[in-house]
């Protein structure tokens, strides 16, 4: 077991391109890059926050990680082994170690496994539990402590709510005593009094068991209120990360600062209606020359589009901008 | 003269034993360039509210009871050749989803035009002049090239934007905006959001804004009224409201808002889950999850109770409180 602290996991210059196939051959004709040279680490106990719009590679990072989808080149160091050289049978004894809650659980719960079945399940493929009687008594232990009713073991996952089901998805996750879960926008189907539920649940596990979660999100609300440190994807790449309430007050890349600003206030005695960022996303089958964010960039100038920029140290972080390398002035 | 007024409406859908109301008696009022917000969580009647203001509750579900008055005039009397002529002229509508409202083998530009022509008498080419210009107005980048494309080519700002400028061509006097924001990025919701607000007070139209965020709601609203289980619990100006809200679940549900408490610090959380609409318990439906309940409340349903601040709040606690000065 790490210390708190420890990383758990480390991702480098991890790449996730999907082919664009076409003609009759369906030859490769060009590369979607999904993820394009991400690094990261979470911290047993901590959490790292990974957010961006739709289309960002948030979630092609999260399953890159767990081989859901194969990387085409990087490392992932998790157990002191790099996950993506390891053959199938290798992989998975630590897949125990790494689990994933995805955003909609129906999708992930088989309708015609009972309650039990579901939860059992992970204990069943790694032998944990001795015998069936031992994993009834476990499940019933998980279920009360996601605060699910132990005799609804019985039951089928479409008896359940949306924030039920979602607790299903911790406690089968929980089942195998993970040391890491990625979460993939697990609350954001979520009615906010229930999400407040879901939120509150999982902090009092983080606590109790030194889990470390790589949180996917596109709410930043909700990423300020729980996640020790942020990294902000765009168009395939990791454009700043810090710690979280150092990223919130002092945004370093203009992007993390337009995605700030767009968010709207919850606060009735003040508006945000600040200027928003024009134009859209760019694809990340044609990234754009240099800084992918130079497009809609309001501090653009003539470099921008012709180089791109590295990861500058920033603030409690790096920036992937020009204005924050050493020398830069502001 | 009120945009919408809404009165007494009741909304049933057959029920295994008895009739459900998914929507118990609500009243709403919006004036012409004012937004009012509905808001509440999944299942509280807010988008069929939305919904019976078009006439358009989706089957077997009709509308049971109640009033309601498109600029002055009541539709629910009204035949169906007349409601279809007033639907998408005098109230018109935007969805979450600009795709599944668009057909997808006509050009955009085409789409309004038709939509233009069913309700006025123009020639096709004023009617395309006219789509030109509101393109420009909800800030279509290259507005005519983009009249001859197709939904496809256009991202999900763009399609929104799109929605909006069909629903605004024949100047209605009501706007109904299912959550317009919600399957947008934030980056693309703060233009859209802006885009309203300029385009609300130009067109001096009133807008229903139907959504579950309250971050859209102070962004957009005037006035907003929280749902729970068919009913109004409170309603009033949008600062009173979100400032902190009278009725225990409006309390509730600002305090379960990631963004307005300390980071780190717990989250309220409201006991249990909305209940089912055929399960919906007598008195005041929120009682059993209420930290404040009396005997009364599960016993008879509350009145509205006025605040001085011109809030209405549907709660015995709060109605004793003010009573007792």
């Amino acid at each position: 077991m790490s210390a708190n602290g420890e990383p758990v996991i480390r991702v480098e210059d991890l790449c996730t391109w999907f082919p664009i196939r076409a003609g009759l051959m369906r030859r490769t004709v060009g590369w979607v890059r999904a993820v394009d040279g991400v690094s990261l680490e979470v911290r047993a106990g901590k959490t790292l926050a990974l957010v961006g719009e739709s289309g960002c590679g948030k979630t092609t990072v999260g399953r890159s990680i767990l081989r859901l989808v194969e990387p085409r080149s990087g490392r992932v160091t998790f157990g002191g082994r790099d996950l993506l050289e390891l053959p199938p049978e290798e992989l998975r004894p630590l897949r125990k170690d790494l689990q994933m809650v995805f955003q909609d659980p129906m999708a992930s719960l088989n309708p015609r496994m009972r309650v039990r079945e579901l939860v059992s399940e992970g204990m069943r493929s790694f032998g944990i539990g001795t015998g069936e009687a031992e994993r009834t008594d476990r499940v019933a232990a998980l279920l009360s402590r996601v605060q699910l009713d132990p005799d609804w073991m019985w039951r089928y996952p479409h008896e359940f709510s949306g924030g039920q089901r979602q607790r299903l998805g911790i406690a089968r996750a929980l089942a195998v005593e993970p040391r890491m879960i990625v979460l993939d926008e697990a609350v954001s189907a979520l009615d906010v009094s229930i999400q407040a539920q879901i939120l509150n649940l999982l902090s009092d596990l983080q606590e109790e068991l030194g889990l470390a979660y790589l949180f996917i999100t596109h709410d930043l609300g909700v990423v300020r209120h729980l996640s020790d440190e942020v990294a902000v994807m765009y168009v395939g790449q990791i454009v700043e990360r810090g710690e979280t309430a150092a990223l919130f007050e002092d945004p370093r890349h203009p992007y993390t600062r337009a995605l700030l600003e767009a968010v709207p206030s919850v606060d009735p005695r003040r508006r945000s209606g600040a200027a928003p960022v024009l134009g859209d996303v760019p694809s990340p089958a044609d990234p754009p020359p240099g800084c992918r964010f130079h497009t809609r960039c309001p501090e653009v100038f003539e470099r921008c589009s012709r180089e791109e920029p590295a990861a500058f140290p920033a603030g409690s972080g790096e920036a992937r901008c020009f204005l924050r390398e050493p020398g830069a002035g502001s | 003269m009120s945009a919408l007024e809404v009165e007494d409406l009741v909304v049933r859908f057959p029920g295994d034993r008895e009739p459900v109301q998914v929507v118990d008696g609500v009243s709403l009022r919006v004036d012409p360039g004012e937004v009012l917000a509905l808001v509440g969580e999944s299942g509280c009647g807010k988008s069929m509210t939305a919904l019976s203001c078009l006439r358009l509750v989706p089957r077997p579900g009709r509308i049971h009871a109640g009033g309601i008055r498109v600029a002055g005039r009541e539709i629910l009397s009204l035949a169906v050749p007349e409601m279809r002529s007033i639907r998408g002229s005098e109230i018109s509508m935007i969805f979450q989803e600009p795709m599944t409202s668009l057909n997808p083998v006509v050009a955009v530009g085409d789409q309004v035009v038709e939509a233009i022509r069913l309700h006025e008498p123009v020639s096709r080419a004023a009617a395309r002049a006219r789509t030109l210009e509101i393109f420009q107005k909800v800030g279509i980048p290259d507005p005519e090239d983009r009249l001859d494309a197709y939904p496809h080519q256009l991202s999900g700002g763009l399609k929104q934007r799109v929605m909006i400028a069909m629903a605004l061509a024949t100047v209605p006097r009501v706007l109904i905006a299912d959550e317009p924001t919600t399957a947008l990025d934030v980056t693309i919701q703060a233009q859209i959001l802006e885009l309203i607000r300029e385009l609300r007070s130009e067109f001096d139209v009133g807008i229903l804004l139907i959504t579950h965020d309250l971050g859209v709601v102070n962004e957009l609203a005037d006035r907003v009224a929280v749902m729970y289980a068919g009913r109004f619990v409170e309603e009033g100006a949008r600062v009173e409201v979100l400032s902190g809200g009278r009725h225990p679940y409006t309390q509730g549900l600002l305090r379960s808002i990631p963004g307005r408490v300390e980071p780190g610090e717990r989250l309220a959380e409201i006991p249990g889950v909305v209940p089912a609409p055929d399960d919906w318990p007598p008195g005041c439906r929120f009682a059993d999850r209420c930290e404040r309940a009396v005997d009364v409340c599960s016993e008879r349903s509350p009145d509205a109770t006025s605040l001085g601040d011109g809030r209405r709040v549907w709660c015995h606690v709060v109605a004793e409180e003010e009573a007792a000065g």
